[in-house]
């Protein structure tokens, strides 16, 4: 018997007067000690299935059918109270978002001790020795004062080290981890991968894995499902998966995330995305007919089934694709924009230094941090420059100082020439033409309260332009067309939009007041794959039509190197390494950019990841 | 039953909730009420009839139809005085809460969006007046200023500006951190662009909630000092005086203590519900919870 058995669960959710079935015909078996992956973008119906083993589902949301059994017990028909005795004991969850997953007023201490009471360990100094040993196993150093702290004393990739010593303390026979590096970035995420990995060995524990990116699935899972729109729409062994994907939607969820290595290819991109949950009920046939390259007319009639395409290896789809029909064809993508030659730098940085001082309160020390250590660069006209780290490396402090936001401590930073310190009301309107920030995060870089329009437009509402709402409005329409909006978005709030749609009207804006260099803070991280290969086609396109530069800040190397001519690679507020992009990829000269590009999950199914790492969190 | 739901959905956000419709109903009614106090009052409300002094309403055997509530112990028609008692109550509510408002939010942002030493001078100004009983506050004001209605309106502002202070003030600070508050400032906008245009409208929730049950508090202040004899003129009706003046002869008859009180907690209740359903409907986050759990 297997550890894990889902057996054609359909899970319906009641919206309104209508009813969907948010996951249809799922089944999957699990084996102790396996990891399965579940691949899918968000609105696909992954988290669901992690949800269905604690049975926290939303209001309104119920199982209709089939039914998963844990260790021979059903999961679905079992009691509130028993089902408790299971989780966190037998079943333990590794969250999201490790920064909030803890609770913020309680010592890692206590948190472990009230945990490891729940599991029955007796005696305060047991539970004490457990934790540090606990802690040790994570590879956390200083574990005895770790206890002592509170969640916001560590970084994102500790607390989540924390949070999986703390699902691993029952020695539990499933571990369900939810996105568990999403929030992080890829050097850590290749650490916290390969320390769930080595628990796993030591614990001898079964995984669900749930995802985004194919590629860090194949590599640390055994098998993998792909969901859309709570469809299993593929089910097939890991590596087979990356190796040959047989649906068109795995297909192109695997070649809309660029490659750090081989031919760059033009990204494909899908129209639209995911259908959200009050569109499932008017899908008829298979869900992804409307956005399939394929669609062939029996897709529409009725609902497709799993067909064995190979060993082990399923496919949700009409025989026609599962053979490998309609195919994506790949075109090669244009070299990156490189800048235009001998012209005056739009944008120079002058070894640039930034230091931060908290003032100590009482008899406390000031404490500095050097955030940036005498960086120098330039854009020139037409240029894509990227720079990647991982966070904390200062990548975001430089683009903050470009910007105008932040003040360098020492240096010079120049925007056409002139002082960027300079505060003349010539200056300042200079600047703003020549220079605009497309904000990482567009929840919060988005007025709430402003419509599509007046958001598009606010640039034109300063003091020294006061542009009618005519004029307005046709610059709004013209915007619409240049980041791929329908005209009719034009009236609508910000929560009115998906991700996608919010994060192009946040590079809209700044392109209102044409400027000569966009600098870009991570604006594609939390996007889903299809989404942000959307968006970075869209960065080309306005470079090829407003000959605009970039500075796009990342920790995703992939994507700067299908955008960015020149790379510069930042460690610890240093440039430790810089060229053109081809070039430091294929070449790396410096150990820090060897194990930046080694923490990528590569495109080859059998190459080995999670690279191990030595002490000082280098390539071994 | 669907067609109603139908329509409701159809209401502009805040009307849908059932606080904001029974609330806004209420201090509707009293507003209009007010409004046309003498057209609606039965009577002059300080015409004295002494030979019909402490009647029972209507309703009662003993009671006259000419005085639809009954009379006081000076013979005044009580629901004539209830109805002229409003305009005192809605003018105190209206011009106090507007102004303690203003004052309030004025430092509130100019101390959360400067920050610095000028939101420590405003913080510590607030602590410090804070730190007085808001009652002793208002009796010094009282002493000081003189009786009437003008001053009582002036005690209430300048006892409560401190209360929009320091909420407006951290709302504020939240806003201030937002990306787009950077976005504005990048796009060309100045300080006072920035806080008018988008800082003012994210806080204005928080602001209106804040009015409405200002408001309310601002009747009840006002009803205490007119209790007291600080408010208004002997011969002006106000609901407090009424309360105060039906003491003497609460045995005999118990209407004129019953029904001012009534009035001030029916008004009240109708602020507080309103600002009540205003902040529930009003706060995205609050808001964002309900749409995620239809």
């Amino acid at each position: 018997m297997s550890l894990v058995e889902a057996r054609d669960i359909t899970l319906s959710a009641r919206i309104g007067d209508i009813s969907v079935e948010v996951l249809r015909h799922v089944s999957f078996t699990l084996e102790a000690g396996e990891t399965i992956g579940l691949v899918g973008e968000s609105g696909a119906g992954k988290s669901m299935i992690g949800r269905l083993f604690s049975q926290l589902l939303p209001p309104g949301f119920a199982v209709t059918a089939g039914e998963l059994t844990f260790d021979g017990l059903n999961l679905i028909a079992l009691s509130a109270t028993k089902r408790r005795q299971l989780l966190g004991k037998r079943i333990a969850f590794v969250p999201q978002e490790p920064m909030t997953a803890l609770n913020p007023v309680l010592s890692i201490g206590s948190q472990f001790n009230e945990h490891l009471k729940r599991l029955g360990v007796r005696g305060a100094r047991a539970r004490r020795d457990l934790a540090v040993k606990l802690l040790s196993e994570v590879h956390l150093p200083d574990a005895k004062s770790l206890l002592g702290k509170y969640p916001h004393q560590l970084s994102g990739g500790m607390c989540q080290r924390v949070l999986i010593a703390l699902a691993f303390a029952g020695d539990p026979a499933l571990v369900v981890a939810d996105e568990p590096t999403t929030a992080l970035d890829v050097m850590t995420q290749a650490r916290i991968m390969a320390l769930i990995a080595e628990m796993q060995k030591l614990h001898g524990t079964a995984m669900i894995l749930i995802t985004h990116d194919l590629r860090l699935a194949a590599h640390v899972c055994d098998k993998i499902l792909v969901m859309y729109a709570g469809d299993v729409v593929e089910r097939s062994g890991a590596r087979a998966l990356l190796a040959d994907p047989r649906h068109p939607y795995t297909r192109s969820l695997k070649r809309a995330n660029p490659t750090i290595s081989g031919p760059r290819i033009r990204l494909p991109t899908l129209p639209d995305q995911m259908p959200g949950l009050v569109e499932f009920a008017t899908l008829s046939g298979c869900r992804f007919s409307p956005r399939c390259p394929v669609n062939a007319d029996d897709c529409l009639a009725g609902g497709p089934a799993l067909l064995e395409v190979g060993p082990d290896h399923d496919v949700l789809c009409v025989p026609a694709c599962a053979s490998g029909g309609g195919d994506i064809t790949e075109v090669a993508a244009p070299p990156a924009p490189s800048g235009t030659g001998a012209d005056m730098p739009l944008v120079e940085l002058k070894n640039v230094s930034r230091r931060f001082v908290t003032r100590g309160k009482w008899f406390a020390d000031a404490t500095t941090v050097d955030a940036v250590r005498d960086v120098s660069l330039t854009i020139r006209q037409g240029e894509f420059i990227g720079i990647v780290g991982e966070s904390g490396s200062g990548k975001t402090t430089v683009a903050r100082m470009i910007a105008g936001l932040d003040r360098p401590t020492a240096g010079q930073i120049l925007v056409r020439g002139k002082d960027a310190g300079l505060q003349t009301a010539e200056a300042r309107s200079e600047r703003l033409e020549t220079l605009q920030m497309i904000f990482q995060d567009p929840q919060s870089a988005l007025n709430p309260r402003r419509m599509v329009e007046s958001l598009l437009t606010q640039a034109m509402e300063a003091d020294h332009r006061n542009h009618n709402a005519e004029e307005r409005k046709q610059r709004a329409q013209y915007l619409l067309r240049e980041i791929g909006l329908p005209g009719d978005s034009r009236r609508r709030y910000p929560s009115q939009l998906s991700g996608g749609q919010r994060q192009r009207v946040n590079i809209g804006r700044a392109i209102c007041v044409a400027p000569k260099v966009l600098v870009a803070d991570e604006i594609v991280s939390g996007l889903d794959v299809s989404v942000q290969a959307q968006i970075l086609n869209l960065l080309l396109r306005l470079r090829e039509e407003l000959d605009t530069s970039l500075l796009l800040i990342s920790h995703d190397l992939s994507v700067v190197r299908y955008i960015c001519s020149r790379v510069f690679v930042m460690h610890e507020g240093y440039v430790v390494e810089s060229g053109p992009t081809e070039q430091v990829f294929a070449d790396p000269q410096h150990d820090y950019t060897r194990t930046l590009l080694a923490a990528v999950p590569p495109d080859d199914a059998d190459a080995p990841w999670p690279p191990k790492f030595n002490e000082y969190g280098l390539l071994a | 039953m669907s067609a109603l739901a139908w329509n409701i959905r159809r209401l502009p956000t805040p009307l849908r909730s059932g606080r904001v419709l029974i609330g806004g109903g209420i201090v509707l009614a009293i507003a209009v009420i007010a409004i046309f106090a003498p057209w609606l009052a039965p009577n002059d409300p300080q015409e004295q009839d002494l030979f019909g002094n402490l009647l029972p309403p209507a309703w009662d055997p003993l009671g006259d139809p000419k005085y639809p509530l009954g009379t006081d112990n000076l013979g005044r028609c009580i629901l004539s005085q209830l109805f002229y008692g409003a305009r005192v109550a809605m003018i105190v509510a209206i011009v106090a809460s507007t102004g303690a408002m203003v004052i309030g939010v004025t430092l509130a942002h100019i101390a959360g969006y400067f920050g610095g030493w000028i939101d420590m001078l405003i913080t510590r100004l607030v602590d410090l007046w804070m730190s007085f009983p808001p009652v002793v506050l208002s009796l010094i004001l009282m002493l000081g200023l003189g009786v009437g209605v003008t001053n009582v309106i002036l005690a209430i502002i300048l006892v409560d500006w401190t209360r929009f202070c320091r909420v407006v003030r951290s709302d504020v600070l939240v806003v201030r951190q937002r990306d787009y508050i950077a976005a504005a400032h990048l796009l060309g906008f100045g300080h006072f662009r920035t806080l008018t245009r988008e800082v003012l409208p994210s806080v204005m929730p928080l602001i209106i909630t804040m009015m409405a049950l200002e408001m309310g508090i601002a009747v009840v202040v006002e009803a205490i000092l007119s209790f007291v004899g600080m408010s208004v003129e002997s011969d002006v009706s106000a609901w407090g005086v009424m309360v105060a003046d039906a003491r003497q002869n609460m045995y005999q008859s118990v209407w004129g203590l019953i029904l001012p009180i009534l009035a001030i907690t029916v008004t009240v209740l109708g602020f507080n519900l309103l600002g009540d359903g205003l902040r529930r409907t009003l706060d995205p986050r609050l808001r964002q919870e309900r749409h995620t759990a239809s």
